[in-house]
């Protein structure tokens, strides 16, 4: 079971009186069974330091892929693809129909595989074994 | 262009008050069938595919050029055939348009939704419609275009059929969106360019967020008008529309093997229900249009509903034999005080399903007496001086209201103590939590109170569990799930039903994979009369009150006879 994981990037700003550091935002955090709740997101993000635990925001891509990882380890998956807001979006323009709308999901982004996975297996790698 | 792509059966017969006849998807010389097809007494909605229209940038084809666009056959057709039609004009992208309606000429910029996604939505077809930008000066060149190429397309042909004006919205995480709402380049543009021009000094303190607030509405009032203004005499107005399952986050989620569960899209349609708005189901396939689905939305969203909201109809004052929606509640407010207050948790235990939202009231004899026994809430702060004089105009004519007096203007206050004084009407005051004035005229009733004190206060059930029993409602009490949901109806007493006052119904549906139960208390002003339409569902009753058991995707309907009217207080 892949997961998915759409981000947004905002680059760092300078505002009058701070400075707001890049960001990487979730967006949409899926699996081909529906969304991932909330509230497992919230808690799996509390293992990187650092992050927005209540927006999903992560400081560089690494602890976004950190934070990713995590994810499939607790959900007993092997590996999410990361897909930014520009590269969904590069890809929804290509596409005409369903098809090539779920190609989105396979030829867009990077995908971190979770070593962990094919050691041990999660909860829903013992249920479909 | 491809045609016969249209999937639907017999023009979708699972939805009543939905006959939407996309024109451009099927051959023309497939209309006849299709048209044939639809039930015939019921209105046919023609949504304009304006895109579809357009030779070149400066050429409207309406069936001179090519037979899918020949409007002229489609309204003798309609015609010869004795159907009741009106065409559905979109007033913003519309999700099962290709582009969402823009013609390719006028095609620049994708629409973005505020999570900075590309605005698309899945058709039942499969097709994945991309949303144009409406804030792109070309589109709206074009709709204009469009529109004098229409009107003169009427004129010239004499067709006397109404214009419906649409926008159209998506639902997500409870929230109306429009598909006006665009955080593309070209809103970015046409913002930048609006507020040089209204603000040629600089916009001083002003909050951009709200200057992008006021921008989007005036950009959706300009289409609105141009519509109005070419289109006089056709003209009907505007109805926002909700499209199931087109929202960005519904787009990925139809796309999986597992969809949208039918317990979210139950979920949406009673939020869509008790906020009165208007739905489509179009693009769903019919493999997402099973189980409870279609009950429901023949069930809520009927024909008669459809010919009473597109006024071909007046809308239901008197009881009749036939049911009809029922509420004890209508909130004139979507604060988002009143969960604060605690009121929506107070009628989600009390009066589920039993409270609507409006966004505004239509103050004609019609609507007073239709909705005279349904207690109504306005908050202060959202009321004008008109709408504040149909109010006390409401209590006189002996109607409930609940008047949240935070944020009142005080011009608005002066102007209740003048009428309470100049009507010599009396006041009961009592402090609980806040002040509370009770007013008395006739069968009218005004409760003033000051909601902002009810915020965050422990004592706050405890205060509309007062309010509620001094309006001594009569309502049979249910006990059920939060993943159940129930409808009420009611209908006039038939000649065998003479013990009664009136009948109600109340319809449960279980769309979850859980078997559930029900228990309807009827305490003393109710009796079982008969369950009906039941689906994997059983009901029993026992001493003064109905167990129901709904299996997985169960339903049934439960009617009760009412048989007191205890007066208020």
């Amino acid at each position: 079971m892949p997961l998915t994981l759409i981000y947004h990037f905002r680059p760092s700003e300078s505002l009058e009186a701070s400075f707001v550091p890049a960001s990487y935002r979730v967006v949409y955090f899926f699996s081909d069974q529906g969304f991932l709740e909330q509230s497992l997101l919230q808690e799996m993000s509390k293992s990187v330091p650092d992050a927005d635990h209540d927006l999903l925001s992560f400081l560089s891509l690494d602890d976004l892929r950190a934070f990713g990882s995590r994810v499939c380890q607790e959900v007993g998956s092997g590996e999410v693809r990361l897909i930014s807001i520009q590269d969904y979006n590069i890809g929804v323009d290509g596409a005409r129909d369903l098809k090539g709308f779920q190609a989105v999901f396979t030829k867009f982004g990077e995908t971190v595989v979770n070593e962990e996975a094919s050691k041990k297996k999660g909860f829903l790698g013992k249920l479909f074994s | 262009m491809s045609y016969l792509e249209d999937s639907r059966e017999n023009g979708d017969p699972v939805r009543p008050g939905e006959q939407w006849f996309f024109y451009w998807k099927t051959s023309a010389a497939l209309w006849e069938s299709r048209i044939l097809q639809f039930p015939k007494t019921e209105i046919i909605f023609i949504p304009l595919y304006w895109g579809f229209h357009a030779e070149s940038a400066a050429e409207w084809d309406f069936g001179r050029i090519q037979s899918e666009r020949d409007l002229v056959r489609l309204v003798q057709l309609l015609t010869q055939h004795g159907r009741r039609f009106c065409w559905v004009l979109p007033l913003s992208p519309a999700p099962f348009f290709p582009n969402g309606g823009v013609p390719a000429f006028a095609a620049r910029t994708l629409s973005i939704a505020r999570e900075g996604v590309l605005m698309a939505s899945l058709d039942r077809d499969q097709n994945l419609n991309k949303m144009l930008s409406f804030y792109e000066p070309k589109v709206y060149g074009a709709f204009t275009g469009f529109l004098r190429a229409f009107e003169a397309f009427l004129t010239e042909h004499q067709v006397q059929s109404p214009v419906w004006g649409a926008e159209f919205f998506y639902l997500e995480d409870g929230h109306k969106i429009s598909f006006l709402e665009d955080w593309s380049v070209a809103f970015d543009h046409g913002f930048s360019r609006y507020v040089r021009q209204k603000f040629p000094t600089g916009t001083g303190l002003a909050d951009e967020s709200d200057l992008k607030t006021v921008f989007r509405s005036e950009v959706s009032s300009l289409f609105l008008q141009s519509a109005e203004s070419v289109l006089t005499t056709y003209w009907m107005g505007k109805m926002p529309v909700t499209v199931l399952g087109s929202s960005p986050r519904d787009c990925i989620q139809r796309s999986m093997p597992s969809g949208k569960s039918q317990l979210s899209y139950t979920r949406e349609l009673v939020h869509l229900y008790m906020h009165d708005q208007w739905i489509s189901s179009s693009l769903l396939t019919n493999t997402e249009k099973k189980d409870l689905l279609p009950f429901i939305l023949a069930d809520q969203f009927s024909s008669s509903d459809a010919e009473e909201k597109f006024q071909f109809q007046l809308p239901r004052t008197d009881l009749t034999e036939e049911y009809r929606p029922f509420g004890v509640v209508e909130i004139f407010s979507k604060d988002e005080s009143l969960r604060k207050m605690g009121l929506l948790k107070f009628l989600d235990d009390n009066y589920r399903s039993l409270y609507q939202f409006s966004d505004s009231f239509a103050f004609t004899n019609e609507w007073v007496q239709g909705s005279q026994h349904k207690i109504k809430l306005f908050q202060g702060g959202a009321l004008d001086r008109l709408g504040f004089a149909q109010i006390l105009k409401l209590f006189m004519l002996g109607q409930r209201i609940l008047l949240d007096v935070q944020d009142l203007p005080l011009e608005l206050d002066k102007r209740l103590q003048v009428f309470l004084i100049e009507n010599n009407i009396k006041n009961q005051t009592l402090n609980f939590v806040t002040a509370i004035s009770v007013f008395e005229l006739g069968d009218g009733r005004l409760i003033t109170f000051d909601g902002k004190k009810l915020i965050g206060k422990p004592e706050q059930k405890n205060f509309w569990h007062q309010i509620f029993k001094y309006f001594n409602l009569t309502q049979p009490e249910v006990t059920m799930d939060d993943d159940l949901f129930s409808f009420w109806k009611i209908r006039s007493t038939s000649g065998h039903e003479l013990n009664y006052l009136d009948v109600r119904r109340v319809n449960f549906y279980n769309p979850t994979s859980y078997k559930k139960h029900v228990t309807i208390n009827t305490k003393n002003h109710f009796a079982f009369l008969r369950a009906a339409d039941s689906l994997r569902a059983s009901a029993k009753s026992v001493s003064q009150r109905v167990e129901v058991e709904l299996l997985p995707n169960g339903k049934i309907s439960l009617d009760f006879g009412h048989y007191e009217e205890a007066p208020c207080r």
